[in-house]
């Protein structure tokens, strides 16, 4: 009884301590952005060449010839959590115009990252790529979380978006569908 | 007429205040955490209170122990937020380099580099450092305007309670830019 009294309150703050944590910068964040940047001068992307939740490797060089947005993230940056939804609406109405969402996990296991898709409404359906030790970071240029590069069809990066977006806005919709038909 | 001329010559010398002086400053009604914000030549430059607790539980699920999460959750730390909504071109910065001061001296940021090696030696294991490393505000960054942000942690290095002024710094084709927060308080 001693013992049993003595675990409530541990298991009390340990429940806090949780929503904290996937909380800790929840409060006041700023508006998601509405629009992509166009690169200056248009390189080739990098390559990136990852395993998927099922533990089959993925290939960005099997996608030439269709639009690929490649998004960097992880479950505990907040605004990664937010612009999710989002990336899956963008999926949603452009899948069927040559137009490929990837999403690479910075750092976390694949449980942890089934478990938060979960959560997100709409659920995302498109390919969740782990990179377990961020090996691909320097490689693409990322030095903050979001980051999101748009590819054109002749694997050259068209746009960037450092920092959360609504992926959904009508003008990004119309940016990365122009894309498409290059 | 006169009542709208009046209200008009009271009303100058505040909007006068608010361009000189943009600072502002609110309190999260729930955790009690304070922020400080500004914006200079299309940049908006916000700190946010971190909580030592708030931290403790972070990184403790990251997969820090209490222990190795303690010194980084009592650093005063900040989410930090930049964002180039309209500035007049590419900006980029080294955080580190922002000047801080502490009662009219100057306070060197340790930089994520100097904490890494830090927790690294503490025993704080790979995939936990990975996460430390890129829950960070960027040590350098590049935004393009039209709305490139990014928010992270940004550890002051000040024990709590301490007050100072930190001055954002930015550069654009050479020029550089800054955007000050005064009496800022750490949490605690």
């Amino acid at each position: 009884m001693r013992g049993r009294s003595r675990a409530i309150p541990f298991v009390g703050v340990m429940i806090l301590w949780l929503l904290f944590g996937a909380a800790v910068w929840g409060a006041e964040l700023p508006p998601l952005t509405h629009s992509l940047t166009p690169s200056e001068n248009r390189q080739p992307a990098p390559a990136l060449r990852l395993q998927n939740m099922d533990e089959e490797m993925v290939d960005i060089r099997d996608l030439k010839g269709r639009v690929v947005v490649v998004n960097f993230w992880a479950t505990w940056c907040p605004p990664c959590r937010r612009e999710m939804g989002s990336l899956e609406r963008l999926y949603q109405a452009t899948r069927e115009k040559r137009v490929e969402v990837l999403a690479v996990n910075i750092g976390e296991d694949i449980d942890t990252v089934f478990s938060f898709l979960g959560t997100v409404e709409p659920s995302p359906g498109f390919p969740m790529l782990f990179d377990f030790e961020a090996a691909s970071m320097e490689s693409w240029g990322v030095k903050g979380l979001p980051t999101t590069y748009i590819i054109a069809p002749d694997g050259t990066i068209a746009y960037s978006a450092v920092g959360g977006r609504e992926f959904d806005h009508p003008e990004i919709l119309r940016q990365v569908l122009e894309l498409a038909v290059e | 007429m006169k009542r709208v001329t009046v209200a008009t010559v009271l009303l100058l010398p505040s909007l006068s205040a608010l361009a000189e002086n943009p600072q502002a400053h609110r309190v999260d009604v729930v955790t009690g955490a304070k922020t400080w914000e500004t914006r200079s030549n299309g940049v908006h430059f916000s700190l946010t209170q971190l909580l030592p607790d708030q931290l403790r539980a972070f990184y403790v699920n990251r997969g820090f122990t209490l222990q190795q999460a303690e010194p980084y959750a009592t650093s005063c730390v900040y989410m930090a937020v930049i964002r180039n909504d309209d500035a007049p071109g590419v900006i980029h910065f080294v955080s580190s380099d922002w000047p801080v001061s502490v009662e009219g001296g100057l306070h060197a940021l340790l930089p994520v580099e100097g904490w890494l090696e830090r927790l690294s030696a503490a025993g704080v294991r790979k995939s936990a450092l990975v996460a430390f490393r890129w829950a960070q505000f960027p040590p350098e960054q590049s935004y393009r305007p039209g709305g490139d942000w990014n928010q992270g942690m940004l550890s002051i290095g000040l024990p709590a309670g301490s007050r100072f002024d930190i001055t954002a710094t930015w550069d654009i084709d050479g020029e550089t830019y800054r955007a000050g927060l005064k009496e800022v308080q750490c949490a605690g």
